[in-house]
C-alpha cells in the first residue's frame, strides 16, 4: 500500500480512504478498531463512500484505468483506441480547445484535478480485463474504467462496474447486449452497435443490390458477433427478403478459416457478410481470396474494422464494399470538431485516427462533461448527469445520451471502399456515402431487455 | 451443409491439414520413440520454425530460402536443447521430462513474443503458388495443394532417412532397445542429439510451410501440440507410420465434422482419441507394451 | 519434529492466514493478488495430492476447475440462485462427479499417456464449453455478474465484497481445504498414495487396489479444482472461459513445481511467487509481456536443479543443518552377534493374520498345465506343480529357465497363456495381484521393489496397511495411528527381519543387505500364508547370506515358502523338496538328495552343480 500524498497524510485521510474502499487494513493498522474488511462505512463529506469514492478523488489527481488489447487478435485496434484516450487525457489536462467545445465547463483537468491513465493489456480477453481492472481499483483507486474492443470484455466490465460501483465507459463494443440485456447503471457507451449498424446499412444495401439475395455470414462466436449477425439478418430478411444460406461461426482468434470458407464456397451465396473483427477479419478476407470466394461474392462489412484495408493489403478486395462505421477521418470536411480532432491526432501521432481513436477520445470527453456538470466525483451524481440527456457536441455533430439504457444517440456513418485508383493518399480507403441520423436507428430502450440496476 | 461438392472440398481440407499434422507428429513421435521423451516444447518448435522462416524471408524475400534456412535453424536449436538440457533428464522420471520440456516451450514462446511482439506476422506464398486451381468442379487454393505436396515429399524423405539409412536403422533399433544400441558401441548420445534435431526440424519445417496459410503469432504452437498428441495416440506412440495415418485420420475427422458444424470439429478429434484409447490403447499402428 | 505438537501445522497456517493481510501489503501485495493466490493455492492442493503425493501428473485440471466454476456461476447468474454457499457446494459436487468419470478413462493408462489423455480430455471440455454449451456458459463471453457471498450470523450479516473484504472468506475456504488435505495425507489412504507414487507395482503386490486409490486421488484433485473454480467466479464477479484452457492447467503445474511438490503448501507459495512477479515485473519494472519469460526461465531452472521446488529446497537446507546422524548401517564383525540376536526365532511371534482362512487340508498351491508364451517364445510350458501346507520348496534352474516368469504367474502378476492356478483349492487364475495378496499369497522380488523415498518403517506400514484394511478402504480422514493392530504388525515385522533399530532411516540410506531384508519384510507384513521368495540371497555378502538364511528359517514357521535361488548350498540346506526348471519346463522334482543325483539336472547344469 503506497500512500504517495505524504504531505496531506493525516489520520482522517487514512481512515476515510480505508473506509471508502472497504480496505479495513489501513484502519486496523492505525486505529485497530474494526474487524478486517468488515467495518461499516462512516466517514464522508457530502456523500457516503461508494466504490472508489471518495478515496480515488481525494488527491490532486484522478486516475482512469484502461484495459485495451495490445496483443492478440484486436491489438492493432486497441493501440489506436489507446492513442485516442491518451490524446483526450492530454487535452483534458491542458484544457484544449477541442475539449472545451465538447465539455464547455472544462478548464484544466476534471473539476480541477489532473487526470492520469493507467493501462493494461487485455488481449481482448474478459478475464485479463477484469483482473487488470480489479487491480486498478484496489491499487490505483481508479474512478473510471474503460477499454474493451471486444464486447465480451465490455459486458464483463459492465458487470464489474456495477458490482464495484466504479464508473465504466466502453471502448469499442458492437454488441446489442452492452446497452441491452447486459446494460448496467454504471456503464455508458459512445459508439454504434449491431442494431444501429444494421438499420443504417440495410437500406443502403437494398438500394444498391436489390431484394431477394442469398448471403453467407461469418460470425465470431461471442456476444458481438451473434447480435450483429442477428440484427443484419433480421433487417435484410424482413425488409428485403434476403436469405441467410449459411452462418459460419468461428472462435475469436481463429487462424485457419479453410473449413468455414469451404462451406461458404459451396453454399451458393452471392454475398459474404463478414462480421469477424480485427485480425480475424483480415485473415478471413485474405483466405476467402485464396479460396476464390472473393471477389466472386460481394463482401459486406457490417461493423467496420479499423485498419482493415491496410491489414488486408489488397484494396481491390474492398473496392465497392459497404461498411457501417462510427467515424472516418474524411468527415473532417463535414464537421468542424472532426477536423480539429483529426488535426490534433495527426499532429501527435503522425497518422490519421481510426474510429477506435475517435471513440476513445469522445468517451473521455463526454465523461469530462458529465463530471463537470455533476460538480463532484460521487458516481451516482455523475450517472445522473449523464442521464439528464443534455445535447452534446461531438465529432459527428449533435448527440445525446439516452437515460434509459445509457446508449449515446449518435449518427452511423456508411462508407464504401474506394478502388485503388480513387485513393488520393495512402490512408484514403473509404468514401463516406451517408451519415444516417441516430434517432431512427435505435430500438426501444427496453427492447433488448435492458434493466440498469441500482445507483448504489 | 452436406453436398457432394462440399464433401470433396472438405476432404481436400482434411488432407492438407492431415499432411501437416502428420509431419509435426512424426517429429514428436520419433523423438519419443528414440529418446523416450515426450517433448512438450514441440509446439514451440513449430512456432519457432515459422518465425525463423519469417526472418529469412524478410532478409532474402525468397520463400524457398525461408524454408531451408528455417529448417536448418531448427535442427541447430533442437540439437542444442538436447545437448544442454534434455540429455540430463534421461535418467529422471518421465514427469520431470514433461515438466522441463513444458517449461522450455514456454520460454521459447515468450522469447519470441519478447523479440517479435504479439502482433501477427505474415509470409506470403511464393508467387507461383498464388491463386486458385481448378480441379474439375472444385476450386482449390493453389498454395494449399503445394503445401500438401511439400508435406508428402518431406514425409517420404523422412521415411527414407528412417528406413533406408544407417542412421535410421540405429534410430529404429533405439526405439526397440536403446540399451542394446549402446552396447553395440554406437554413440547413443550423438544419435539422440541428431534425432532431437530432426524431430524439431520436422515441426519447424511444418511451421514455415504453414505460415502462408494462416498467420504467425507466438501462440500458434499450442493448439498444434495438443492436436499432435491426438495424432500420435491414434496412430500409436513411437510409430512413424502411425503418425502419418493418425495425422490423416485426424485431419479428415476435423474437416468432415466442420462440414456439419465447425463448432464440434475440435471436440470430435478428442472424442476419436478417447475411443481409440478405450478400444485399442496402443494406437492403430502401435505395438503393445511401450509405455 | 513437527508431529510433537498436535495440529501445529494447522495452527501455523491459521496464524499465517490471519497475519497475511497485515504483513503482505508491506511486501507490495495488493489485496486482489492475495485473493487470487489463495484460489490458486486451493486449486493446487488437490493437484499436489494427485501429483506430489500420488505421482500422477495431470495436465487437465482445468476441466474440473472450469466445470465447478461454471456450474456455480450458472446457478448464481442465469438461474438467479439466491444461496452462494449452496451453489459452491453443487459446483464442487458436479466437478467431483466429472472427475470420477474422467478418471475412469484417463487412469487406464500411466505415465506420459496419462498426461496426454488428461490434456486431451480437458481440451474436449474447453471446446464443448465454448460452442455447443455456449448457451449455458456464455462461450467467449464467460459468465459475468457473479455475486459476492455473505454470511448471516444471527445478529449481523458479513458481506464479503471485493479486496480485503473478500479475503476472510477465501482464507477460510483455504483453511478448510488445507486442514482436510492434511488429514488426507496423514491418513492410511495418504500412505497408500505415496506408495503408488514410489512404486505402483509393489503397492499392488502388497495388496492395495492401486487403480481405486488412483481414482480416489483423481477425484480428490477434482474436488479441490471444482471448489477453487467456484471461488474464482465469486472473486472476480466473472467466470472466465479461460478457466478451461490448457494454459490454466499449465500454470497450475508450474506454480506447484515452483513452490514444491508433495508439500501441500507448495502451490500456494508457487502462486505467490508467480502472481507477485507478474505484478512486480509488469508494473514496477515495466517488463510488459516479458514477465512470463522470466517465470518460464525460473521454472526451467527449478526443474533442472531444485526438483522439489522452493519448499523442498528449504526443507533440504534445514535438514542439512539440523540432521542428526542415523544409526550407522551395521557393518562389521562386532555387530554380527547383535544382528543374529535380532533375527531370533522369538521375533516371529506377534505377526497375526487379520483374517483366518477356513481350514484347508489340500495343497496350498497347485499349478495345472501352466503355459506362458510371449509372442513366439514359450517361457513356461505345461508345468504341473504342487506345494503342500508348511513345506519349504526350492526352485532352481539355469538362467533363462523361466523361474521368474513362473513366479509371476503364481502371484498373478501376469496371467498364464493357458492352464490354471489354485490357491487353497480356489482357482485364482486371472485374479489381480492385489486380490491374491489379500488371499495370503505374496512374493518378495528378485530386484528390490521398495518405496525408495520413504523410511523403512513407512515401507512396512504400507504393506501392513493392506493386510489390516483390505484392498481398498475409503478412510481418507482417518488417522493412520487409529488403524487397529497396525503398530503391532509393523513392529513385529521389523523385529522379525532385525531392522527395528533402523526403522526411521530412509530406504535410500540402507545397506544392500538391509534392503534385501526390507524386501522380504514388505512381503511378510502382508502376513502371507504362502510366501514366494525370488532369489532372496542374490548379491549378498557371505555374512548377509548367513543372516538371511537364518531369517528364512524363522519365517517359515506357520507358513509355506517357495524359494528361487542360485545359491545351491543354501537351497539344498533349507528346502525339503526341490523343483528344477529347465527351458521353461519342469525337469525334475524331489528331495535335495534325489535332485543331486539326477542325471538330467546334472546335464542341465553341465555338470557344474553336481560337482558342488
Amino acid at each position: 500500500m503506497k500512500n504517495s500524498n505524504s504531505s496531506s497524510f493525516s489520520r482522517r485521510a487514512v481512515l476515510r480512504q480505508a473506509a471508502a474502499t472497504g480496505a479495513g487494513i489501513g484502519a486496523a493498522s492505525f486505529g485497530g478498531l474494526a474487524p478486517l474488511g468488515l467495518m461499516s462505512p462512516a466517514w464522508a463529506e457530502n456523500h457516503p463512500p461508494i466504490g472508489t469514492y471518495p478515496a480515488g478523488s481525494s488527491g490532486p489527481a484522478v486516475t482512469i484505468g484502461a484495459a485495451v488489447p495490445r496483443t492478440g487478435t484486436y491489438a492493432v485496434q486497441g493501440e489506436d483506441e489507446l492513442k485516442g484516450m491518451q490524446l483526450a487525457v492530454e487535452h483534458i489536462n491542458s484544457g484544449h480547445e477541442l475539449i472545451k467545445k465538447i465539455s464547455p465547463k472544462t478548464t484544466k483537468g476534471v473539476l480541477g484535478k489532473e487526470v492520469k491513465i493507467v493501462v493494461a493489456d487485455s488481449a481482448a480477453n474478459p478475464n485479463n480485463a477484469v483482473q487488470a481492472q480489479q487491480r486498478f481499483i484496489s491499487e490505483n483507486k481508479v474512478i473510471l474504467m474503460t477499454g474493451s474492443t471486444s464486447s465480451a470484455v465490455a459486458v464483463a466490465l459492465n458487470k464489474l462496474a456495477q458490482r464495484e460501483h466504479v464508473m465504466y465507459v466502453t471502448g469499442i463494443s458492437g454488441s446489442n447486449d452492452t446497452t441491452g440485456k447486459d446494460c448496467v447503471r454504471y456503464g455508458f457507451r459512445q459508439d454504434f452497435y449491431g442494431q444501429t449498424a444494421a438499420a443504417a446499412l440495410g437500406p443502403v444495401l437494398l438500394k444498391a443490390f436489390g431484394k431477394d439475395k442469398k448471403a453467407a455470414y461469418m460470425t465470431p462466436d461471442y456476444t458481438y458477433g451473434h447480435t450483429v449477425t442477428k440484427s443484419m439478418d433480421d433487417y435484410l430478411s424482413k425488409n428485403g427478403g434476403w436469405k441467410m444460406v449459411t452462418n459460419q461461426i468461428s472462435k475469436l482468434g481463429s487462424t485457419d478459416y479453410s473449413s468455414f470458407l469451404t462451406n461458404i464456397a459451396n453454399s451458393g451465396a452471392e454475398f459474404l457478410i463478414n462480421v469477424n473483427w480485427g485480425q480475424d477479419a483480415v485473415l478471413s478476407i485474405q483466405q476467402a481470396k485464396q479460396f476464390g470466394i472473393l471477389p466472386k461474392m460481394k463482401l459486406v462489412v457490417p461493423y467496420q474494422i479499423p485498419f482493415l484495408a491496410p491489414g488486408v493489403g489488397d484494396q481491390t478486395l474492398l473496392e465497392g464494399v459497404y461498411a457501417a462505421t462510427d467515424f472516418w477521418w474524411t468527415l473532417e470536411d463535414k464537421y468542424p470538431l472532426a477536423k480539429m480532432f483529426v488535426e490534433a491526432f495527426e499532429k501527435k501521432y503522425n497518422a490519421k485516427p481510426e474510429w477506435g481513436a475517435n471513440n476513445g477520445y469522445m468517451s473521455f470527453a463526454l465523461w469530462a462533461d458529465a463530471v463537470e456538470n455533476a460538480g463532484n466525483f460521487y458516481p451516482p451524481d455523475i450517472i445522473k448527469s449523464y442521464e439528464a440527456g443534455r445535447k452534446l457536441q461531438s465529432t459527428v455533430g449533435e448527440v445525446y445520451f439516452r437515460g434509459a439504457d445509457h446508449q449515446l444517440v449518435r449518427p452511423v456513418v456508411i462508407v464504401r471502399g474506394k478502388s485503388p485508383g480513387e485513393m488520393k493518399n495512402k490512408e484514403d480507403f473509404w468514401t463516406v456515402t451517408e451519415v444516417v441520423p441516430g434517432e431512427g436507428l435505435m430500438q426501444k430502450p427496453d427492447e433488448f431487455g435492458c434493466n440498469l440496476g441500482d445507483y448504489t | 451443409m452436406i453436398t457432394w461438392a462440399n464433401f470433396i472440398a472438405q476432404l481436400f481440407n482434411g488432407l492438407a491439414l492431415g499432411a501437416l499434422l502428420a509431419l509435426i507428429s512424426a517429429g514428436l513421435t520419433i523423438i519419443y520413440g528414440t529418446l523416450g521423451v515426450l517433448n512438450l516444447a514441440h509446439g514451440a518448435m513449430f512456432m519457432l520454425g515459422g518465425y525463423a522462416g519469417f526472418v529469412v524471408f524478410q532478409l532474402t524475400g525468397s520463400f524457398v530460402l525461408a524454408v531451408a534456412g528455417g529448417s536448418l535453424f531448427l535442427v541447430l536449436v533442437g540439437g542444442i536443447i538436447e545437448l544442454v538440457i534434455i540429455r540430463h533428464f534421461y535418467g529422471r522420471p518421465p514427469e520431470d521430462q514433461l515438466l522441463v520440456t513444458f517449461g522450455l516451450g514456454i520460454v521459447i514462446v515468450e522469447l519470441v513474443r519478447f523479440g517479435f511482439g504479439g502482433l501477427t506476422r505474415i509470409v506470403p506464398p511464393p508467387g507461383w503458388a498464388l491463386g486458385v486451381t481448378q480441379l474439375g468442379f472444385l476450386i482449390y487454393p493453389t498454395y494449399r495443394l503445394v503445401e500438401l505436396g511439400i508435406a508428402a515429399v518431406s514425409l517420404t524423405l523422412l521415411y527414407i532417412v528412417l528406413y533406408r539409412t544407417r542412421l535410421g536403422m540405429i534410430v529404429r533399433a533405439g526405439i526397440e532397445d536403446s540399451v542394446m544400441v549402446g552396447m553395440l558401441g554406437i554413440n547413443v548420445y550423438r544419435v539422440f542429439m541428431v534425432v532431437f534435431g530432426i524431430g524439431a526440424m520436422a515441426a519447424g519445417f511444418a511451421g514455415i510451410v504453414n505460415t502462408p496459410v494462416v498467420s504467425l503469432t507466438p501462440d500458434v504452437g499450442e493448439s498444434i501440440l495438443v492436436r499432435a498428441f491426438v495424432v500420435i495416440v491414434i496412430g500409436g506412440v513411437g510409430s512413424f507410420p502411425g503418425a502419418v495415418l493418425g495425422g490423416l485420420i485426424a485431419g479428415e475427422i476435423y474437416s468432415l465434422t466442420s462440414m456439419i458444424d465447425p463448432a464440434y470439429s475440435d471436440a470430435m478429434l478428442f472424442v476419436a482419441m478417447t475411443i481409440v484409447l478405450l478400444v485399442r490403447p496402443q494406437g492403430l499402428l502401435g505395438t503393445r507394451g511401450r509405455e | 519434529m513437527l508431529k510433537r505438537i498436535p495440529y501445529l501445522v494447522e495452527i501455523l497456517t491459521a496464524v499465517g492466514l490471519i497475519a497475511a493481510p497485515y504483513l503482505l501489503p508491506y511486501l507490495g501485495f495488493a489485496p486482489n493478488t492475495v485473493n487470487r493466490i489463495l484460489v490458486w493455492g486451493l486449486f493446487g492442493i488437490g493437484f499436489d495430492i494427485l501429483f506430489g503425493y500420488t505421482g500422477l501428473l495431470s495436465f487437465g485440471q482445468s476441466a474440473f476447475y472450469g466445470t465447478g466454476g461454471f456450474v456455480a456461476a450458472y446457478l448464481l447468474t442465469v438461474l438467479g440462485f439466491p444461496n452462494v454457499w449452496l451453489a459452491i457446494l453443487i459446483g464442487t459436487v458436479v466437478a467431483s462427479i466429472v472427475g470420477y468419470l474422467v478418471g475412469l478413462v484417463a487412469l487406464r493408462r500411466t505415465g506420459i499417456y496419462f498426461a496426454m489423455i488428461t490434456v486431451a480430455i480437458a481440451e474436449v471440455f474447453y471446446f464443448v464449453e465454448f460452442s455447443p454449451l455456449s448457451e449455458y456458459t456464455g462461450g467467449e463471453n464467460g459468465l459475468p455478474g457473479v455475486p459476492t457471498p455473505s454470511l448471516y450470523l444471527g445478529f449481523t450479516t458479513l458481506h464479503f465484497t471485493g479486496g480485503w473484504a473478500m479475503y476472510p472468506f477465501l482464507a477460510a475456504c483455504y483453511f478448510i481445504g488445507i486442514v482436510i488435505a492434511l488429514r488426507i495425507v496423514r491418513s492410511p489412504t495418504g500412505a497408500v498414495f505415496s506408495a503408488i507414487r514410489e512404486n505402483p507395482l509393489r503397492a499392488s503386490a502388497v495388496g492395495h487396489n492401486v487403480h481405486a486409490y488412483k481414482l480416489m486421488a483423481f477425484v480428490v484433485s477434482a474436488v479441490y479444482a471444482g471448489f477453487a473454480g467456484c471461488l474464482l467466479g465469486i472473486l472476480q464477479g466473472f467466470m472466465p472461459p479461460e478457466a478451461f484452457t490448457f494454459e490454466t492447467s499449465g500454470q497450475l503445474v508450474m506454480q506447484t513445481a515452483i513452490g514444491g511438490t508433495g508439500t501441500l503448501f507448495g502451490p500456494l507459495l508457487g502462486a505467490a511467487v508467480w502472481l507477485f512477479l507478474q505484478d512486480f515485473l509488469q508494473s514496477s519494472l515495466d517488463f510488459g509481456a516479458a514477465w512470463k519469460l522470466v517465470l518460464g526461465v525460473i521454472f526451467v531452472l527449478l526443474v533442472c536443479f531444485l526438483r522439489r521446488g522452493i519448499i523442498g529446497g528449504f526443507v533440504d537446507v534445514i535438514a542439512y543443518f539440523t540432521a542428526k546422524p542415523h544409526p550407522p548401517a551395521p557393518e562389521e564383525a562386532p555387530v554380527t552377534a547383535e544382528i543374529s540376536a535380532a533375527i531370533s526365532p522369538l521375533a516371529s511371534v506377534g505377526l497375526v493374520r487379520r483374517r483366518e482362512e477356513a481350514p484347508f487340508t489340500g495343497p496350498v498351491i497347485e499349478a495345472r498345465g501352466v503355459t506362458k508364451s510371449f509372442g513366439g517364445i514359450v517361457a513356461n510350458k505345461n508345468i504341473n506343480f504342487t506345494v503342500e501346507q508348511g513345506e519349504l520348496r526350492g526352485i532352481i534352474g539355469p538362467n533363462g529357465a523361466g523361474k521368474s516368469t513362473f513366479f509371476k504367474m503364481l502371484t498373478c502378476e501376469m496371467p498364464p497363456t493357458s492352464g490354471q492356478i489354485f490357491f487353497h483349492g480356489r482357482d485364482i487364475t486371472g485374479l489381480d495381484i492385489a486380490s491374491v495378496c489379500q488371499l495370503g499369497l505374496t512374493k518378495s522380488y528378485q530386484v528390490n521393489q521398495l518405496f525408495t523415498r520413504l523410511t523403512l518403517r513407512e515401507n512396512v506400514v504400507i504393506a501392513a496397511l493392506a493386510e489390516r484394511r483390505g484392498k481398498f478402504s475409503l478412510d481418507l480422514l482417518r488417522r493412520i495411528d487409529k488403524v487397529p493392530g497396525l503398530d503391532e504388525q509393523v513392529e513385529a515385522t521389523l523385529g522379525m527381519v532385525g531392522l527395528t533399530a533402523r526403522a526411521d532411516v530412509p530406504v535410500a540410506e540402507l545397506a544392500y543387505g538391509e534392503k534385501r531384508r526390507l524386501e522380504i519384510a514388505l512381503a511378510l507384513a502382508a502376513s502371507p500364508s504362502l510366501l514366494l521368495l525370488d532369489e532372496p540371497l542374490a548379491g549378498m555378502s557371505p555374512r548377509e547370506r548367513v543372516e538371511t538364511v537364518q531369517l528364512l528359517k524363522n519365517i517359515r514357521r506357520g507358513r509355506t515358502l517357495i524359494v528361487i535361488d542360485h545359491d545351491m548350498d543354501a537351497i539344498f540346506g533349507l528346502a525339503e523338496k526341490i523343483t528344477v526348471l529347465h527351458d521353461g519346463a519342469l525337469l525334475a522334482e524331489g528331495t535335495p538328495a534325489e535332485i543331486q543325483r539326477n542325471k538330467l539336472v546334472q546335464e542341465a547344469y553341465l555338470g557344474g552343480v553336481a560337482a558342488a
